[in-house]
């Protein structure tokens, strides 16, 4: 290629950018997570919006979807050089306090508070301002076998051999509970019960899986345990608190699942796809896992035993009990082309009418009141989802800084070496706290 | 003596295509098991084969445009992987038989390829937002360029080394200009190296995935990235059947291209033989 | 080898290009890469980064992930390298015959390399997995156990085989192309001479596709040690950062730190090391053949 041709195909590149430019100013370009639920709860919101009689011709949505591995990473590159390629784009609890220099707080529907409740409202917030709207927000489920542990409970005969596991692994006797009443302990219990490798008589070859990938996600997981005793990333005067007992039980009792083979032997790369093929083979008793595998999980054809499996919410501690939630949601873009448009639709999903269309096209919304009962007969699912959020959802303290990813990394790299052997808890406890404190300072 | 030679090359040909093809063989095999299937049945064996996998990855283009993806791929693969070829020939001459660059120049330059190269994602980001080559296949194409760069440049270099110099020296009493020693002497007797560069540059552009994450958005998006649109390495749900769909399509053109190019290399190879 | 009989700026002009084309492309970038190793610099100041002079380098340094990285990437390059190079020559020599009768065999040895390196992973993923994976559920069938190939103690040995799988093909192209230019008048000649077929091997074949086989180690060499894709999608950084590369610690600072002067910093005492790394192995190779 010559000089000139280089050029020519320059100056075509540019005039292409242009034209691009001047096609998108004409409506609202909002960037979505491509390819599951939430892409089609959002075509259907957006096709409900431009079908509105006020949507005026240049406030017309159109969506945008690149891909989902590395999404935020790019998304991060993408804000970072301030591009205007969309005028709202997609948001996270965990990465809200990353994303918002890059971006302009927005004003929510006046009902906003009544169709979600302020628990979820404030996944979207950070330092006091309300950065996005909520749209889907994830928990955590146990999801259990009834079909097993119903045979537990009504086997009188596997009591003796359940307790004795319980003094073995715990110091103490213990009687199997349905998991409505369950503490930590009797999960940790019940997953050693149905272990090949802890009984032989098990009817699957593990009893529960544990995601234990370096990944920042699985911390999210991980988390709910030892909320229940309490933990907290810092108190209120910001002194980081992850070296505390309310830690380290948890990750104890993590760590001996995985060496009494209570969790299949290459959890250490286990998340999300794994851990759901694993309890879909019929071979695990329960697991914790998001509110978003449910469909996965409890699908016939796709899932054996589907038909016998429930869920409750996480186990209890003694500081009661708790399920980790984080949210995603939209935003608006502070170089946004058209940031009156974003605005207008970004307000509209905020109402109860908008939050209704989303929930009934597969979306997973955590929504209240009248908002729920609109669609309780549509989405039990999200009923459940709605009352563990409001009552157990918590977050961290210093889960939406703007380091809240880097913690949950340095956690993961750390948590992970300790369950892996190559850190010991103390070694691991004091490389998060330092890292924590350089992090959140 | 010659026929267990024989029966024993067969053998371990077979072993080995077996042995390094196994990871395709398990992804051609779970492209056509349904999801059900990929959940109960474990093994190579297909109970009840379907394309549908192959089907809705074709099918969906409203969601995703995958002959889009494929034409992005191959435009900026082939400006990442020609135009390194022309840059590098000439300096690979200047290397190769005099020496010039090859203290410095040269090193640097391989270098770049032990170099994680995203590093420059943000400065790049910026300077193409500057020049409007944001999102366009040129823009792909030209980093592809520089990635494929340290590789085109040591394959060449290697085999212009390979090319005995007395071809050039006769040509040059008969009072060839240089650029006529470089293209009708030298290019010719290395077209193996040219060919292996044009297989190895063009293999790499057609994966490479960072690059294409971080530069482009909606016009210009290539296959590798496109094709996560399936499944997300970390934090996500994988749909097994249609990522295996997805992946076979993806390695299907640098395939083809590789079976043209072999072609290629047996018949120089048996056109003269010139080692040594 | 000094006939130089052309102009002068015969070869500056060769070298243009090639220049001119890195100037343009990684010109502005390198330098402000350089100036970002050496400031406060995240993502929400990649325009005005605040100089602070050695920091990053300092943190770099001081950080064990860096040097654990680093061995990684080292051992990860050797050991690979080695295995594709040994495999790839032996095939390729082995074959030959088989090859040249029918050269359609060798594009199915060269599959492998067309997958995308992170698609592989992911593949993995799923072939490796106990339940739903082909690998685990052949060796559960036949007998009755199958390890753990992601475990902290398995997990290095796993990506090894999976990056020599890969790549091997990619040593076997090369050595077979150099194996089978040998000129047939020298195997004629030896022949006649009595050389023996491994001698033949060993005292004239092997000698004359030594230098490509150097070029391949080195190649992956270099590949290995900048391994990120497929270990990225497989394992991540592995438990305690057990399959974290260089290239997966400089990209996890960047982009999940945040902490790009750091990343820069790291990327640029890699460049610099491996700079003079290569810098003295060319004049030494170049001085052993004088």
């Amino acid at each position: 290629m010559n000089g000139t041709q280089r050029f020519r195909k320059l100056a075509a590149g540019v005039a292409i950018a242009t034209a691009l430019a001047g096609y998108a100013h004409a409506e609202v370009t909002v960037l979505g997570w491509p390819g599951g639920p939430e892409e089609t709860a959002l075509r259907a919101a957006a096709q409900a919006y431009n079908a509105l009689p006020d949507t005026a011709a240049d406030e017309q949505v159109s969506l945008l979807f690149f891909n989902r591995d590395g999404f935020f990473d790019k998304l991060q590159a993408d804000m970072a050089a301030g591009t205007d390629a969309f005028d709202a784009n997609l948001l996270a609890t965990y990465s809200i306090g990353r994303y918002a220099p890059f971006m302009e707080p927005i004003e929510l529907d006046p009902g906003a508070a009544d169709v979600f409740g302020d628990t979820v409202l404030e996944t979207m917030q950070f330092e006091g301002e309300q950065y996005g709207v909520p749209l889907d927000l994830s928990a955590h489920f146990m999801y259990y076998r009834t079909d097993l542990i119903d045979a537990l409970l009504e086997d009188e005969s596997a009591h003796a051999r359940y307790s004795a596991i319980a003094e073995e692994y715990l110091g103490q006797a213990m009687a199997p509970k349905h998991p409505d009443d369950w503490t930590w302990d009797d999960y940790v219990v019940t997953s050693l019960y149905f272990t090949q490798a802890v009984n032989r008589d098990s009817p699957v070859r593990y009893g529960t899986v544990l995601q234990m990938q370096n990944l920042l996600f699985n911390m999210m997981v991980f988390h709910s345990y030892p909320r229940a005793y309490g933990a907290d990333w810092m108190d209120a005067d910001g002194t980081i608190t992850v070296d505390s007992d309310a830690y380290r039980l948890p990750l104890e009792r993590y760590k001996m699942l995985l060496d009494a083979g209570a969790t299949p032997r290459d959890s250490l790369s286990y998340e999300f796809p794994e851990a759901n093929a694993a309890y879909n083979s019929g071979q695990v008793a329960v697991m914790l896992q998001w509110n978003g595998a449910a469909g996965e999980l409890m699908d016939p054809d796709n899932a054996m035993h589907a038909e016998n499996v429930a869920v409750v919410a996480p186990p209890a501690g003694p500081e009661g009990r708790f399920t980790h939630i984080h949210g995603l949601g939209l935003g608006l873009n502070e170089n946004a082309r058209n940031p009156e448009g974003a605005r207008k639709f970004l307000e509209w999903l905020s109402t109860e009418d908008a939050a209704v269309i989303y929930a009934r096209n597969s979306g997973a919304p955590g929504l209240t009141g009248n908002a729920l009962a609109r669609v309780a007969d549509d989405r039990p699912d999200l009923v459940q989802l709605g009352e563990f959020a409001s009552s157990y959802g918590f977050v961290m303290n210093g889960g939406t800084s703007a380091s809240a990813l880097s913690v949950y990394e340095a956690q993961a790299q750390a948590f992970t070496g300790y369950w892996a052997g190559t850190q010991t808890l103390d070694e691991a406890l004091r490389n998060v706290e330092r890292a924590m404190a350089d992090l959140l300072e | 003596m010659a026929l267990l030679m024989h029966s024993l090359r067969w053998l371990v040909f077979l072993l080995a295509a077996f042995i390094l093809n196994f990871p395709i063989i398990s992804t051609v095999v779970t492209s056509l098991k349904s999801r059900a299937e990929v959940n109960a049945n474990a093994g190579l064996s297909i109970q009840q084969p379907t394309l549908d996998n192959f089907i809705q990855v074709l099918t969906v283009t409203d969601r995703l445009n995958i002959y889009g993806y494929l034409q992005n791929s191959l435009v900026a693969a082939m400006i990442g992987t020609i135009l390194p070829i022309i840059i590098c020939f000439p300096i690979a001459y200047a290397i190769a038989r005099r020496n010039y660059g090859s203290n410095i120049l040269f090193p640097l330059v391989i270098n770049l390829r032990a170099l994680p190269l995203i590093i420059f994602s943000i400065p790049l980001y910026l300077m193409y937002q500057f020049m409007g080559l944001l999102d366009t296949r040129l823009g792909l194409g030209l980093i592809l360029a520089v990635i494929n760069l340290p590789l085109t440049l040591l394959i060449l270099v290697n085999g212009i080394h390979d090319v005995p110099e007395e071809l050039d020296e006769a040509a040059k009493i008969e009072g060839a200009s240089l650029w006529i020693i470089l293209s009708r002497v030298v290019l010719p007797v290395c077209r193996p190296a040219v060919v292996v560069t044009f297989i190895f540059g063009f293999i790499t552009a057609w994966n490479e995935f960072l690059f294409g994450l971080m530069l482009t958005t909606r016009d210009a998006v290539p296959m590798t990235v496109g094709a996560s649109f399936f499944f997300s390495s970390g934090g996500g749900g994988i749909q097994w059947g249609m990522a295996a769909a997805i992946i076979i399509i993806a390695a299907l053109p640098p395939t083809l291209l590789g079976l043209v190019m072999y072609r290629q290399i047996s018949r120089s190879m048996l056109g003269g033989a010139v080692k040594g | 080898m000094n006939t130089r009989i052309g102009s002068q700026y015969e070869n500056p002009i060769l070298a243009a290009p090639m220049i001119v084309f890195l100037l343009l492309l990684l010109g502005f970038p390198s330098l402000l890469n350089i100036i970002y190793s050496f400031s406060a610099v995240g993502f929400s100041n990649i325009r005005t980064p605040e100089f602070q002079g050695l920091q990053n380098y300092q943190a770099v340094f001081n950080d064990p992930m860096f040097w654990q990285a680093t061995r990684f990437s080292l051992k990860f390059a050797t050991l690979t390298a080695l295995a594709e190079c040994g495999l790839g020559l032996f095939l390729a020599i082995f074959l030959s015959p088989l090859l040249r009768q029918r050269p359609w065999l060798l594009a199915i040895l060269m599959m492998p390399m067309m997958v995308a390196p992170a698609m592989m992973g992911l593949m993995y993923r799923l072939v490796l997995h106990e339940f739903v994976g082909p690998l685990p559920h052949y060796l559960f069938k036949w007998f009755g156990d199958s390890p753990a190939f992601l475990s902290a103690s398995n997990v290095f040995t796993t990506v090894f085989v999976i990056e020599t799988l890969q790549w091997t093909p990619f040593v076997l192209l090369l050595c077979y192309m150099a194996y089978n230019a040998i000129n047939p008048e020298i195997k004629e000649a030896a022949t006649v001479d009595g050389a023996r077929p491994h001698q033949l091997l060993w005292y004239i074949e092997l000698p004359l596709i030594l230098p490509t086989v150097a070029v391949a180690f080195f190649i992956r060499f270099i590949d290995g040690f900048r391994i990120f894709d497929n270990i990225f999608v497989l394992t991540g950084a592995g438990a305690g950062g057990s399959t974290t590369s260089l290239s997966i610690y400089i990209y996890q600072t960047f982009f999940r730190a945040g902490d790009i002067g750091k990343a820069l910093a790291a990327s640029v005492v890699l460049f610099v090391v491996s700079f003079l790394v290569l810098f003295i192995a060319i004049r030494v190779l170049r001085r052993g053949k004088r």
